[in-house]
């Protein structure tokens, strides 16, 4: 296996666009939409945190809960990102504006009840509704469903993306996920975007010698 | 639209570098605005990617310029950085670690532009044997009699529980039975059943460490209790990329078997009782093979698997771990955690600033890391800090808090380490009044917060 040896000759990628990225990257190639959180979290001005306020983000996994926090998160400076891990103590929560917690449905009771009293701006990522024990301490929570609905423009947009970021020489094209290829993904795996990006990483990687035109589908 | 375009142009970009090796070559810069740069840093590193999580690592950092560029202006910077000694640059299925110079510009209030060169690394040098941990390659007798042990205790105490709940319903045993028998059975058919027919099998590597190029050497010997005919014996080479992706109940486990190599060490055959069987294992390594490497959540591992295959009764097997790593052809080498430890050990009156410089420069590499967190965890310090903010909930069983205390999160001064100060209650208004000015302490290192990336200093009350 020489590592000199160039992959994907023709198509002008550096890497496999559809490993693991970092938390950075996630949140920098992801398609957000950050006007109904910021709508209902900051005040007219957009400069200010609104108290006792909540976002939550419900779904199943691998629907892009994670990336819509991650993004969030590199967006506000002053915001805090708290992944709470399932199977071990729940770790320190530090004071931001606005306290991102992921997986909050892990959040021990006294734990939520004390994040719940300090009045935090909160954005929360949970497969349960937490939205009865914040009410309880005068939180107004917005709930957004994720993962019902993706469209092939919207999956096509992400994936090419992601290509894009894995572009080798600057100035050459890349290819790119045609809407038709988009709509089959959908058609196979639903909103399962975890599931695409996995079965799109073993195709690629099996033309990691190829010259040809990059195929994305069977 | 970045106010200035960077570009890297190494001196010998087709060149094959070894550890520690200098790699020289020239950054470009296309000034279009006029712009404040507060540091062009460039840096050796190393980064996996594929289907497991990322791991990175820094070996050699320097600032080439910081000032003011003007519009029009196209400045040029010759650097000189040192090459890390580990990991290699490798190219697998799931697994690759690409080896680059970086460099970034940091322009206030704006996004920083980057610009980065890959190059090839492999090893020149073999590893220190010191830094290799050690393989356990069979239980042993000590810990096989705690299994044993163990395992009767149990029995005896699932036929106690199983009388008694028999007793009270007689329900509560079979359900109990359809959970606990398969499983007892398939230990049986693991470990015991194999070794009623085989007696006690010897299954030992005479070489765990060996180069690419070099021979794997095992030995393999029995003395069967009873007589029986077995469908062969054969041992498997075999290499895997095991990688990790996600986290927490994400966490998902990939593998991928690149090569299997197979010997047939004895064909089908009836053996007799107490006739002894002894084999000797030889594995010619391809010289071009990939090396063993463990980088977080992404790891290349070797091993021989070891199978008497026989017919209608569960196969004897083992698996014999073992490293590949560069060999002695290429000189001497040390990892860059054990040059840096060597460092701190012999500094003895180093500085807070010179050890959180060390972290600092260590900070994207996680083993590399715990070495040196663990070589200063204990060690009491002068620092001066910025405090960022209090803890909402510092975790009850956060066993270094102060009771009535606070935990509070602080960055060292220069370089910006990110802290966790674990503070005394009547050290609260001194924090407190601090705002954004540096704030002077004296603290112990207690240990590294991993999901937040801090080195966790407890406050010594004054």
């Amino acid at each position: 296996m020489d590592p000199s040896i160039l992959r994907w000759p023709g198509a002008n990628l550096c890497r496999n666009p559809f490993g693991e990225l970092t938390r950075q990257e996630r949140a920098e190639l992801a398609i957000v939409d950050l006007e109904p959180v910021l709508s209902h979290l900051t005040d007219a001005n957009r400069d200010r945190w609104l108290p006792r306020r909540a976002y939550q983000f419900i779904g199943e996994c691998g629907r892009g809960k994670t990336t819509h926090m991650l993004t969030l998160h590199q967006r506000f400076e002053d915001s805090v990102y708290v992944y709470l891990p399932e199977d071990e103590p729940c770790p320190a929560i530090p004071l931001g504006s606005p306290l991102l917690i992921d997986e909050a449905q892990r959040l021990p009771r006294r734990v939520l009840r004390r994040v719940a009293e300090s009045g935090s701006t909160l954005i929360l990522g949970t497969h349960r509704d937490l939205s009865r024990p914040l009410r309880r301490h005068d939180y107004e929570v917005v709930t957004h469903r994720i993962g019902l609905t993706l469209s092939p423009a919207k999956l096509a947009t992400m994936l090419n993306r992601r290509i894009a970021a894995s572009r080798r020489d600057p100035d050459a094209p890349v290819p790119s996920l045609s809407l038709e290829v988009a709509g089959e993904l959908t058609r196979r795996f639903g909103t399962d975007i975890r599931g695409i990006e996995s079965y799109l990483y073993d195709i690629v990687q099996s033309q990691v010698e190829h010259h040809g035109e990059m195929r994305f589908i069977d | 639209m970045a106010k200035c375009d960077l570009s890297i142009e190494l001196d010998e970009p087709d060149r094959v570098y070894g550890g520690g090796d200098k790699i020289t070559g020239t950054v470009h810069v296309v000034v279009d605005a006029n712009v404040k740069c507060k540091g062009l840093d460039v840096q050796t590193n190393w980064r996996t990617h594929g289907r497991g999580n990322i791991a990175s690592g820094t070996r050699d950092s320097i600032t080439l310029f910081s000032g003011e560029w003007t519009a029009g202006q196209n400045p040029s910077y010759r650097f000189e950085l040192v090459v890390p000694d580990w990991p290699p640059s490798y190219h697998g299925g799931y697994i690759n670690i690409d080896h680059c110079v970086h460099v970034r510009a940091k322009i206030p209030w704006a996004f920083d532009p980057k610009a980065s060169r890959d190059y090839v690394m492999r090893p020149n040098r073999p590893m220190d044997s010191d830094a290799i941990p050690a393989q356990s390659t069979e239980v042993s007798g000590c810990v096989g009699y705690v299994v044993a042990a163990v395992f009767i205790g149990f029995l005896v105490f699932f036929c106690g529980g199983m009388a008694a709940a028999f007793a009270a319903n007689p329900i509560i045993p079979i359900v109990g039975s359809v959970i606990v028998l398969p499983i007892f059975g398939f230990i049986a058919a693991r470990y015991y059943l194999p070794k009623f027919l085989l007696g006690n099998v010897e299954c030992e590597l005479s070489t765990p460490i060996v180069s690419p190029g070099g021979v794997i050497e095992a030995r393999l010997a029995f003395q069967p209790r009873r007589g029986s005919a077995i469908n062969g014996i054969t041992a498997a080479l075999v290499g895997s990329e095991v990688c990790v992706s996600g986290s927490g109940s994400n966490r998902t486990t990939h593998t991928n078997k690149f090569f299997d190599e197979s010997q047939l060490l004895q064909e089908a055959t009836r053996l007799q009782a107490g006739s002894r069987q002894e084999f000797d294992l030889k594995f010619q390594v391809p010289s071009d093979v990939p090396y063993s490497f463990d980088l977080s959540d992404n790891d290349l591992r070797w091993q021989v698997d070891v199978r008497v295959d026989i017919p209608r009764w569960p196969d004897w097997t083992r698996s014999l771990k073992l490293l590949i790593l560069p060999g002695e052809e290429a000189g001497h080498a040390a990892q860059p955690a054990a040059d840096q430890q060597a460092d701190l050990d012999a500094a003895s009156e180093i500085t807070f600033a010179e050890t959180a410089s060390h972290i600092w420069s260590s900070r994207e590499d996680d083993e590399q890391l715990e070495t040196l967190v663990a070589a200063v965890t204990g060690m009491t310090f002068n620092l001066e800090t910025i405090i960022e903010r209090r803890l909402l909930y510092a975790g009850d069983e956060d066993p270094h808090l102060y009771p009535d205390g606070y935990a509070v999160w602080a960055r060292h001064t220069d370089p910006p380490l990110p802290l966790v100060l674990y503070v005394p209650h009547d050290l609260a208004d001194e924090f407190e009044q601090a705002g954004r000015d540096p704030w002077s302490c004296r603290g112990t290192i207690v240990g590294w917060d991993h999901q937040h990336r801090r080195l966790q200093v407890k406050v010594l009350a004054q």
